[in-house]
Order: structure tokens, then C-alpha cells, then sequence
């Protein structure tokens, strides 16, 4: 029973990270339908927004020291505003131009940012120890689970209330949902484009600073490609889901990491090696099933 | 005749007149070729093995040169690029090349070396631990200057076996780089060797993995806990995996290969107790050879800062081993000078013996210093040379 649970936590928190990466992405999907590939670059800027650039081997924790009621909201800040600024100097340039090349953008931008950060840091992976305490385990139910993957749950939960309270609450939320729905009905209906997208970019900015603190948390290491995996399975999460959908994508992020590891504790040794051909398949079997991902937007109804 | 064409013949000539003076003034030097990353992500894992190399460089020439004459340095940017590394090789060959060293690793040195290989040169691998970087993945002139990764799993679990009293191993690898897969290669070489040790359970995971915690959970539900942990890793994920085993409260000793030398990252795991290394010389100022710290001090003093890792010694080797057999040949020609190196049987250097053969150009056996990590501090406590080497056959068949 307690080995239930704690492949049941393991699963809840890899999930966490996965829903958190793929709302960053979706958010910005449904307001400009613009697949943000660089969204893992950010995660690895703010990673390195906490060490003093140096090339050597050894990492200079620079911001990294603030106490945590004052790094939070200093790397908050950082992701949202190079996510803004992300918006402000590339995309909307290509705002009336085809999805297809906006992402090509996207992924230029990533290359920028990540080519930056191998200029400063290098591109050794640098070590930083960050809030180590929240490793110790803690005792639920009588499975030993560590502290940190308590808080990653709870962090991503009480993000997806605070979020879901925004978008449903507040007026800005309601336009961000109408950009979403039809975004020239909403712009004809008094909806403000600009001042629309760059909230959605800030807050899509601040879930991958969100994403890269708890990274960073558990691993220990910032490193200039840390953001791709994340990046890559919180973009099929968006798929699966439904583009456009945001408890789609976050619902899709928790069925990844249940999966991912459900198959890592069922597969015999001999096929754990291929894990993630089996997780993609059941991708591929989600997406048979469901051509348009699981939650289907409205919006996505004409469009196709 | 066109502009261009005078143009292009005018500068024909001139190049013949250049490489007619080129080739006068190799008879009064010796050219060693640096295709190498001097940028891109393999600029930080080459740079350091060719500082070294440098330096063994600088004191042969201060020596009075090789055969009577001086070493020439002449360098190309593979720019952490396949395409382009095989472009940086043929460039050093025109510089002159007698010797071509290449990329640490194998898929980005191998351009390179296959180029020196085709036009009949001498390629040493800055410090690839793969078998193919050599005689098996590039040719008769293609050598490679470190130990081959599977010597440091065998080398772990022998030392385990023997002087920890390990006989519950479990082995977790990271699928991610053949790096990986052979230092777990020759863990499993080495413990059907090892009387009345088995192995207790096993797992894999991916050097990306966010979280690691399912494996960890296997381990945990073991009905008993391992005597010691074979992790086959490499940076930067090996570092989240150490961190998140130890968080999840699992003490056992943990047993890993060179790649994690170095205490650059162990403050991402304060406190990191019970951590094991083989390293073919000590950074921390505690080499049993008092020449290897006049080294460290040596490179502090060129490059302005410590070594941070065992990998910056291959390169001093390389040049080492090199220049005695071009002494030994009494030519830089590539045939006699590999005859020579492969007479080397034992070789001392000042990071271990070297030994070269027919069949192999890397070391499938080695002398390695074992080094705990205590309480968060690296200190050499022991060096193994395990009991046999690892056959040719088997490293090839993996």
C-alpha cells in the first residue's frame, strides 16, 4: 500500500512540472496561436538568473543567495520579463503572419537565448544548492516522501486555483478567455490586444520561472539545454490536451507523468531503456483516439 | 583569359612558391595539429586537455625540442560540429601536421581523426574512453590518450568488492552516452569475477529525467538495501541523481566513473558522504606523486586556475607518450612512430602506466586512484589496478 503511494506521489509531482510547463505554453497559444519554443530557454535563463556569469567550472551563486521571500519573486520577475520582452522585440513583428513561421521564430529565439547563455556561463552544467533542507523526507501515510515533492504538488495546485481564479474573476481574465475564444471578436468587443497578449506572455514567463525554481530545486544543476525536455513534453501535453485548452494541457501534463512513471516502475530492466517509446506511443494511441487532444476547445472547431 | 583566370593562376603559383617554403621549413620543426572545439559546448571539455598538452609542450621545447628540433603548434576550430571537425582536421594536415589531436569525444573528435587516418597521419583522441576512438572506430593511426570507461566500472566494483566488503551491488545506468553504458559494461565484465557478489537489483534512467523518483522508489522497496550502488552517469544529470538519492535517505555507498571528478559540483549536494571516484590523478593536492601537484601548480600558474577535473591530464599524457616514441622512431614518419607506440608495454607516465598494442590503442587496464568524497570533501584514499585487463573481444562486442 504505502509503495501505491509512493509511486502515486512520484507520479503527482513529475505530473506537476510537466502541467505547469504545458499551461506556459498554452497560455500563449490561445491568445496569439504561436507554439512558444523558446518557453525552455526561459526556464534555463532563470535558472542562470541566479549564478554571476563566469566561465569557469565552479558556479558564482549570485542572486541565488537572496533569501527565498525575495528570490521567488526576483526570478518570477525575470521570466516574465524576458517573456515580455520576448513578445515586444520578436513576435510581435509576426503577429499576421502564419503559425508555422511564428514558430520558426519561437524556435530562432530559443537558439538566441540559449547561445547567450553558453557566452556568459559556458556550457559546463554549473551547480547550485538551493533550499537543500526541502530534500529531507517527510512521513504521509507511511510512505517517506521528500519534502520537496510535497511542495512541487502543492506549488502547482495552488497555481492552477490562483490561475483558474484569475482567468474565471478578474476582468483581465475575461479577456484573456475571450482572446482566446475568437481574438477578432474580442478585439471588436473592446478587447485590448496588445495589453492581452504581453499579460498572457508575463504570465507564461513566471510558470516557466516557476518550473525552473523547482528544477532547480531537485537537480542541483543549471545547464543551458536544461529546458528542452521539459519544453518538449509540455508541448505534446498541449497537443493532448487540445492547443488552446488550458485544463486540457494541464490534465495531459499529469497523464504524462503518471505514465511515464507507471512505465518505469512496471517495464521489465530490459525495456526501461525505451521507456519514453512506450510513453510516446501511448501518445500516439491518445492522439488516434483523439484527433483534436483530449479537451477540445471550441475554438478549434472552425479552424480546422 | 579572363580576369579570374590570371587571378586564379597568379595564385596558383604563389602557392606552389608557399608550400615549396613550407615544406623546406619541416625539415627544421615539428608541427603538432590542434583540431580541436575552441568554441561551442566542447570548448569547455577540450580546452583544459589541451592546456595540458601545452604545457608538456613548452617543456620538451625548453628541453632543446624533439629530435633536435622545435615543436610548432598550428590549430583549427572544429566549432562543436561534425562537418566542421572534419574540415579542421584537413586544415592542420595542410598546416603540416605530423601529429593530429582531436575533440575529447568520440563522435566529435572522429571527423577529424578520420581525416588524419585517410591521409596517412597520427590521431590522438584528446580523451575519448570509448574502444572505437582508435584502431576499431577510425584506423591503424588513431590512438586515444585517457582509459577506457568500462576499466573505470571494473575498477569500482573490484575495489568495492575488496575493500569495502560489497557484495549487494545495484546498478543504475543513464541510458544517455555510450560513456555510460561503458562504465557499466565493465561493472558487468568485472562481477562474475568477483566470489559470492551478485547483483541485488537494477534500473535505468535518462541523464534529462526531471526526477528520478520512481527508480528511487525501486531501490527503496528492495527487501534489503545494497552494500553499493554502481552509477553509471555523467554531468550534469548524474548530479540530480546523487542529490535526489541521497535526499530520499539512501545511504549506501555510490560508485560512479571519472566524469563526476572534480569538486566544482558538489555544492549541489551539501555534505555528499560516501561517494566514490576513480581518477587518474589527484586535483586535490594529495597525489602519492609529489610531481603530480608540481603539475597542478604548473597549470595554475599558465591558465591562471586549478584543474577542475582529472580530464585535463589525458593531454599531458598524450604529448608525453607521443614525443618518447618519435625519439624512440627517430622520425615523426606516422608508421614508425606507431610501431613504436605500440611497443610501449607499461610505459610510466606521470598519471599511470600506458600500454599500446596491435589490437588495441587505449588503455583496457589502468591504474586509478580511488577517491572518497567525505562530509563534502574529495581526498584520494587508495589507487586499484584491476586484477586482469578487459579482453579486446568483449569491449568490442558491446
Amino acid at each position: 500500500m504505502t509503495e501505491i503511494l509512493q509511486v502515486v506521489f512520484d507520479a503527482l509531482s513529475l505530473g506537476s512540472l510537466y502541467a505547469l510547463g504545458a499551461l506556459g505554453i498554452a497560455l500563449i497559444f490561445g491568445v496569439m496561436r504561436l507554439v512558444n519554443f523558446a518557453h525552455g530557454d526561459t526556464m534555463a535563463f532563470c535558472v542562470f538568473a541566479m549564478l554571476w556569469p563566469s566561465v569557469d567550472a565552479a558556479a558564482i551563486v549570485f542572486a541565488g543567495n537572496l533569501p527565498a521571500w525575495l528570490l521567488i519573486p526576483f526570478i518570477l520577475a525575470v521570466g516574465a520579463g524576458l517573456s515580455v520582452l520576448s513578445e515586444i522585440i520578436v513576435f510581435r513583428r509576426f503577429r499576421n503572419t502564419n503559425p508555422a513561421t511564428m514558430m520558426i521564430a519561437s524556435f530562432a529565439l530559443g537558439f538566441v537565448i540559449r547561445y547567450f547563455l553558453l557566452m556568459l556561463y559556458s556550457s559546463r552544467p554549473k551547480s547550485i544548492d538551493l533550499w537543500s533542507n526541502l530534500g529531507l523526507p517527510v512521513e504521509i501515510l507511511g510512505a517517506r516522501i521528500p519534502l520537496l515533492q510535497v511542495i512541487t504538488i502543492v506549488t502547482a495546485i495552488a497555481i492552477l486555483i490562483a490561475l483558474t481564479f484569475f482567468l474565471k474573476r478578474t476582468r483581465f481574465g475575461l479577456e484573456m478567455r475571450a482572446a482566446a475564444e475568437n481574438f477578432t471578436m474580442a478585439r471588436m468587443l473592446g478587447v485590448r490586444a496588445n495589453r492581452v497578449i504581453m499579460l498572457a506572455f508575463a504570465l507564461s514567463g513566471m510558470l516557466a520561472a516557476a518550473v525552473a525554481l523547482i528544477l532547480v530545486t531537485q537537480t542541483g544543476t543549471a545547464d543551458i539545454q536544461m529546458g528542452g525536455n521539459i519544453m518538449l513534453i509540455a508541448f505534446i501535453a498541449t497537443v493532448i490536451g487540445g492547443l488552446g485548452s488550458l485544463p486540457g494541457a494541464v490534465f495531459a501534463g499529469f497523464l504524462i507523468g503518471a505514465i511515464a512513471t507507471v512505465m518505469q516502475v512496471v517495464l521489465p530492466p530490459e525495456a526501461r531503456p525505451f521507456r519514453d517509446a512506450f510513453v510516446y506511443a501511448a501518445v500516439i494511441a491518445t492522439l488516434i483516439w483523439r484527433p483534436n487532444g483530449i479537451f477540445m476547445p471550441k475554438s478549434a472547431k472552425q479552424r480546422v | 583569359m579572363t580576369l579570374w583566370h590570371k587571378l586564379g593562376m597568379g595564385m596558383a603559383v604563389s602557392g606552389l612558391v608557399l608550400s615549396a617554403t613550407l615544406a623546406h621549413a619541416d625539415d627544421d620543426k615539428i608541427v603538432v595539429g590542434f583540431a580541436t572545439a575552441a568554441s561551442g559546448f566542447m570548448q569547455a571539455y577540450d580546452k583544459p586537455a589541451q592546456d595540458a598538452a601545452m604545457i608538456k609542450i613548452d617543456e620538451i621545447n625548453k628541453a632543446g625540442g624533439l629530435l633536435g628540433k622545435q615543436i610548432e603548434v598550428v590549430t583549427a576550430d572544429t566549432k562543436t560540429d561534425r562537418a566542421e571537425g572534419a574540415k579542421a582536421g584537413l586544415e592542420v594536415i595542410d598546416k603540416g601536421a605530423d601529429l593530429v589531436v582531436v575533440s575529447c569525444d568520440y563522435d566529435f573528435g572522429s571527423p577529424a581523426a578520420l581525416a588524419a587516418e585517410s591521409a596517412g597521419k597520427i590521431s590522438f583522441f584528446l580523451c575519448a574512453e570509448s574502444i572505437k576512438a582508435g584502431i576499431q572506430g577510425v584506423g591503424p593511426h588513431s590512438f586515444s590518450a585517457s582509459v577506457l570507461a568500462p576499466v573505470q566500472g571494473a575498477t569500482m566494483a573490484e575495489w568495492a568488492y575488496n575493500k569495502k566488503n560489497a557484495r549487494k551491488f545495484y546498478r543504475l545506468l543513464d541510458t544517455w552516452t555510450e560513456y555510460n553504458k561503458g562504465i557499466c559494461d565493465g561493472f558487468d565484465w568485472m562481477l562474475p569475477r568477483l566470489k559470492d557478489a551478485k547483483l541485488v537489483g537494477e534500473d535505468t534512467f535518462k541523464n534529462e529525467d526531471a526526477s528520478i523518483a520512481a527508480q528511487i522508489t525501486r531501490i527503496k522497496s528492495l527487501p534489503e538495501q545494497p552494500d553499493a550502488i554502481m552509477l553509471c552517469s555523467m554531468m550534469p544529470g548524474v548530479v540530480s541523481a546523487i542529490k535526489q538519492i541521497r535526499a530520499a535517505g539512501i545511504t549506501a555507498p555510490i560508485l560512479n566513473g571519472s566524469g563526476v571528478d572534480g569538486s566544482y559540483w558538489l555544492s549541489a549536494v551539501p555534505d555528499l558522504s560516501n561517494f566514490f571516484t576513480p581518477v587518474q590523478g589527484s586535483i586535490y593536492g594529495d597525489d602519492p606523486n609529489k610531481d603530480v601537484t608540481a603539475f597542478n601548480a604548473k597549470y595554475k600558474e599558465v591558465t591562471g586556475a586549478d584543474p577542475s577535473s582529472q580530464y585535463v591530464y589525458p593531454g599531458y599524457v598524450m604529448i608525453d607518450v607521443w614525443a618518447k616514441a618519435v625519439e624512440r622512431a627517430k622520425s615523426t614518419d606516422a608508421d614508425a612512430v606507431v610501431a613504436e607506440l605500440e611497443k610501449m608495454k607499461d610505459e610510466p607516465t606521470l598519471f599511470g602506466p600506458r600500454s599500446f598494442s596491435s589490437e588495441i590503442h587505449h588503455q583496457n587496464r589502468g591504474r586509478y586512484l580511488i577517491v572518497e568524497t567525505d562530509k563534502g570533501k574529495p581526498r584520494v584514499i587508495d589507487e586499484w589496478t584491476i586484477s586482469e585487463a578487459i579482453p579486446v573481444d568483449y569491449l568490442v562486442s558491446k
